[in-house]
C-alpha cells in the first residue's frame, strides 16, 4: 500500500454488515464457536454484523487471526461459510 | 458491496517472523496458571480498581499531576490485591512478571525514550523561538492570534508529540505576546490546548499516539496515516471557530507584540524539516526507532550547522572542576557533577512513565489470570456491545469516562486498551480503527476539564513561584481553568466526530479490509 494510499485508507461511511463474494480469501479473528456448547462446534468469525462459519479450524482457534477461503456467501443474510487456510497471528490482548 | 481481498501476511522488518504471541497475554483464561482469590474472579480487579480510585483522588479531586505519585498508588493497589489471593502467592507474584515483561510494554517503551530525546532536542534548538517569529513575521493580530496559537501549538506538539511540553512553551512564551497584545486570555489559552490536542493525537512520537498503536497490533506510521482524516475534520471547524470568538472576544491591546519580537528566531523553523522526516519515514512504514533516530540526526545537525544549541546542550557530563578533559564541547564545569543535555532530560523524562505502564500491564496481568478480564468483557459484549454500532460507541464512550477521570492520559489510556482490543476484535474492527478510537478521547479528554493534566502544567506556568502573574504583575496572565473548558474547540470536535464515527460507519475499516503491518515495527 502506497503512503498516499495509506492516508485514504477508509476514508468512507461503512456499513455494519460486510459482504464477500464466493473465491474472496480473507484474513479475520475467530471470535466465538456456533453448535456444541463445550468447545466444540464451528468456528465462527463475526465481521461487523455478519457472521462467517469457518470450517476445519482447529479447535483452539478462538481469539486467533486466520485466513480463510470463502465457499459461499449469503447476501440478504449476510452470512457465510468458508474453508480455514492457516492461523496468522494471535489477539492483541 | 463485495470486495476482493488482498491478504499479504503481515510485514516484517527481517526480524523473526511474527506470530503475535509475543504482543498479548493470549487469553488468559485457558493458556496459564489462574490465580485463585478470595471473593471470586471479580477480587482480581481489586489492584486497578484500587489504582484508578487513586488516580481519579490524586489527578481528579486533590489536583495533583504526573506519573509519580501514580506509581505509589499501583505500588500500593498490587500489594493489596496480594492479601486476597486464596493459597500459594506465588502464582499472583509470577503474574506480575509476566505483566512487565510483555511485548507491548517494551515497544512502548523504547519509542517514548527515543521519542523523548528527539523532543527534547528540538526544544533546546529553539523550535519553539522559530514558531514565535512566523506569528510576528504574519503580523497576527488579536483577533487571529488564538487561532495562529491553536496552528504553531499544534505543530509544535506534532513536532515533540508531547502535548504538555508544546501546553508549558506556548504558555510560557506565546500566552502572554497573545494577552498584551489583547487577545481574549481564556480562548488564547484553550486554543494552545487545543494546539496541544491536535498533536498528542497525530504525532508519531506522541506517547499516546504509540501507546494506541501497539496496545491494538498496528504500526504507528500506518496509525498517523489512518487518523489524519479525523484530525483535520475537528480541526479545520475548530479553526475557524477560533477565527470567529478571536474577532468577537478580543480585548484591548497592552502592547506586548516587542515581548513577541524578543524571543523570535527564525532559524528555528528548520525544525519543521526535523519533524517532517520523523512522520514521512514513519508513514513510510519504517520502523519508529529509525525514523525517530534519523530525526534525532537531523535535529542534531540543524542544531550545531545553525548555532541553534551548544554541543553541551545536547549531551553534557558536567564536572565540578576543570581539568584535562573540560576542553571537550560536551564537558563543562558545574556546581554539581552529572550528566545532562536534551539526549539525557528527554529519554529521563519518561522514566516515571516507564515505571508506571510496567505497573499497569501487570495489574492487567493479575486480572487475566483471576478471571476479573474476561468477566468484564463478557458483561460488555453480552449487554452493551451487542452490535458492531454498540461496540464502537462503547469504546468511544469508554474512553471518554476513564480518560475524564484518569486526568493523566497516557495512564488511562493503557488502562483501558485491553477492551479496546478485546470488544474491537469480537467484531473484526481493525487495528488502526480501534487505535484511533482510543486515542482520539485519550488526547482530547486529557485538555479540556479543570483537572486534566495538560490544562494543569499551563495552569501552573500561570501561577506558580516565578510564573507569569509574578512576572507581569497582571491578572489577566492567569485563566481560571475551569473557563477554557467549553472553548477547547479541537478537544469537542474531536470526541464529537468519533461519536457520529461510530454511529455513521465513517472510517470504519474491518480486519478483512487490509493487515496492519507487522507491530513489532510499532
Amino acid at each position: 500500500m502506497s503512503v498516499f494510499d495509506k492516508f485514504l485508507a477508509g476514508f468512507s461511511f461503512r456499513g455494519s454488515t460486510p459482504d464477500y463474494a464466493v473465491g474472496d480469501t480473507i484474513e479475520v479473528m475467530v471470535t466465538g464457536r456456533e453448535g456444541d456448547a463445550v468447545g466444540g462446534g464451528t468456528a465462527v468469525a463475526r465481521v461487523g454484523d455478519s457472521t462467517l462459519r469457518i470450517e476445519d479450524a482447529p479447535t483452539d482457534a478462538v481469539n486467533t487471526r486466520v485466513v480463510v477461503d470463502v465457499e459461499s456467501w449469503d447476501g440478504s443474510g449476510h452470512r457465510g461459510v468458508g474453508t480455514y487456510r492457516e492461523t496468522v497471528g494471535e489477539s492483541a490482548f | 458491496m463485495t470486495e476482493t481481498r488482498d491478504v499479504a501476511p503481515p510485514a516484517t522488518d527481517g526480524g523473526e517472523p511474527p506470530d503475535g504471541s509475543e504482543f498479548g497475554v493470549g487469553d488468559g483464561s485457558d493458556d496459564g496458571p489462574r490465580i485463585e482469590f478470595r471473593g471470586g474472579k471479580w477480587a482480581s480487579t481489586v489492584p486497578l480498581v484500587f489504582f484508578i480510585a487513586w488516580a481519579i483522588f490524586q489527578s481528579g479531586v486533590l489536583g495533583i499531576g504526573g506519573p509519580d505519585g501514580l506509581v505509589v498508588g499501583a505500588l500500593v493497589g498490587t500489594i493489596l490485591g496480594l492479601f486476597l489471593v486464596r493459597g500459594n502467592w506465588k502464582t499472583y507474584a509470577d503474574a506480575i512478571f509476566e505483566g512487565m515483561t510483555q511485548r507491548v510494554a517494551a515497544t512502548a517503551i523504547v519509542a517514548w525514550l527515543w521519542a523523548g530525546m528527539f523532543a527534547d532536542t528540538l526544544q533546546v534548538g529553539g523550535f519553539v523561538e522559530g514558531l514565535i517569529f512566523a506569528a510576528d513575521a504574519l503580523n497576527v493580530g488579536a483577533a487571529t492570534f488564538p487561532a495562529a496559537a491553536f496552528i504553531l501549538c499544534g505543530l509544535l506538539a506534532t513536532g515533540i508529540g508531547t502535548g504538555y511540553g508544546a501546553t508549558i512553551a506556548f504558555v510560557t512564551l506565546f500566552f502572554p505576546a497573545g494577552v498584551l497584545i489583547g487577545a481574549n486570555p481564556v480562548l488564547l489559552f484553550a486554543a494552545i490546548l487545543s494546539g496541544a490536542v491536535f498533536g498528542d493525537n497525530l504525532a508519531p512520537v506522541s506517547d499516546t499516539t504509540i501507546v494506541s498503536a501497539v496496545t491494538q497490533d498496528a504500526d504507528i506510521g500506518g496509525v498517523v496515516a489512518s487518523r489524519f482524516k479525523y484530525a483535520i475534520a475537528a480541526a479545520i471547524p475548530a479553526f475557524a471557530a477560533y477565527l470567529i470568538a478571536g474577532a468577537a472576544m478580543a480585548g484591548a491591546s497592552l502592547e506586548g507584540s516587542a515581548a513577541l519580537r524578543e524571543a523570535a528566531t527564525a532559524t528555528g523553523l528548520v525544525h519543521l524539516i526535523s519533524m517532517g522526516v520523523v512522520i514521512a519515514t514513519a508513514v513510510a512504514g519504517r520502523h519508529i526507532v529509525e525514523a525517530v533516530s534519523w530525526g534525532i540526526v537531523v535535529a542534531v545537525a540543524f542544531n550545531l550547522a545553525f548555532g541553534l544549541s551548544s554541543v553541551s546542550d545536547i549531551v553534557a557530563f558536567t564536572v565540578t572542576e576543570t581539568g584535562q578533559f573540560t576542553s571537550l564541547p560536551f564537558v563543562v564545569v558545574g556546581e554539581t557533577a552529572g550528566v545532562g543535555g536534551s539526549l539525557y532530560t528527554g529519554a529521563i523524562g519518561f522514566f516515571p512513565l516507564i515505571v508506571l505502564t510496567l505497573l499497569i500491564v501487570s495489574m492487567a496481568q493479575i486480572m487475566i489470570r483471576g478471571g476479573g478480564f474476561a468477566a468484564i468483557q463478557e458483561l460488555l459484549l453480552n449487554r452493551v456491545a451487542t452490535t458492531v454500532r454498540r461496540a464502537e460507541l462503547t469504546m468511544v464512550l469508554g474512553t471518554a469516562t476513564i480518560n475524564g477521570m484518569i486526568t493523566i492520559n497516557t495512564a488511562a489510556e493503557i488502562a483501558i486498551a485491553p477492551y479496546v482490543a478485546r470488544i474491537g476484535e469480537k467484531f473484526n474492527i481493525n487495528g488502526y480503527r480501534r487505535a484511533n478510537i482510543l486515542d482520539a478521547n485519550t488526547s482530547a479528554l486529557g485538555y479540556i476539564f479543570p483537572w486534566a493534566g495538560g490544562v494543569l502544567v499551563g495552569y501552573q506556568v500561570m501561577i506558580g513561584e516565578g510564573g507569569l502573574r509574578a512576572e507581569y504583575g497582571l491578572d489577566a496572565m492567569v485563566v481560571n481553568p475551569i473557563e477554557v473548558v467549553p472553548y477547547v474547540f479541537h478537544g469537542w470536535f474531536l470526541l464529537a466526530i468519533f461519536v457520529v464515527a461510530a454511529i455513521t460507519g465513517f472510517g470504519r475499516e474491518y480486519i478483512p479490509d487490509r493487515a496492519s503491518e507487522e507491530v513489532s515495527r510499532a
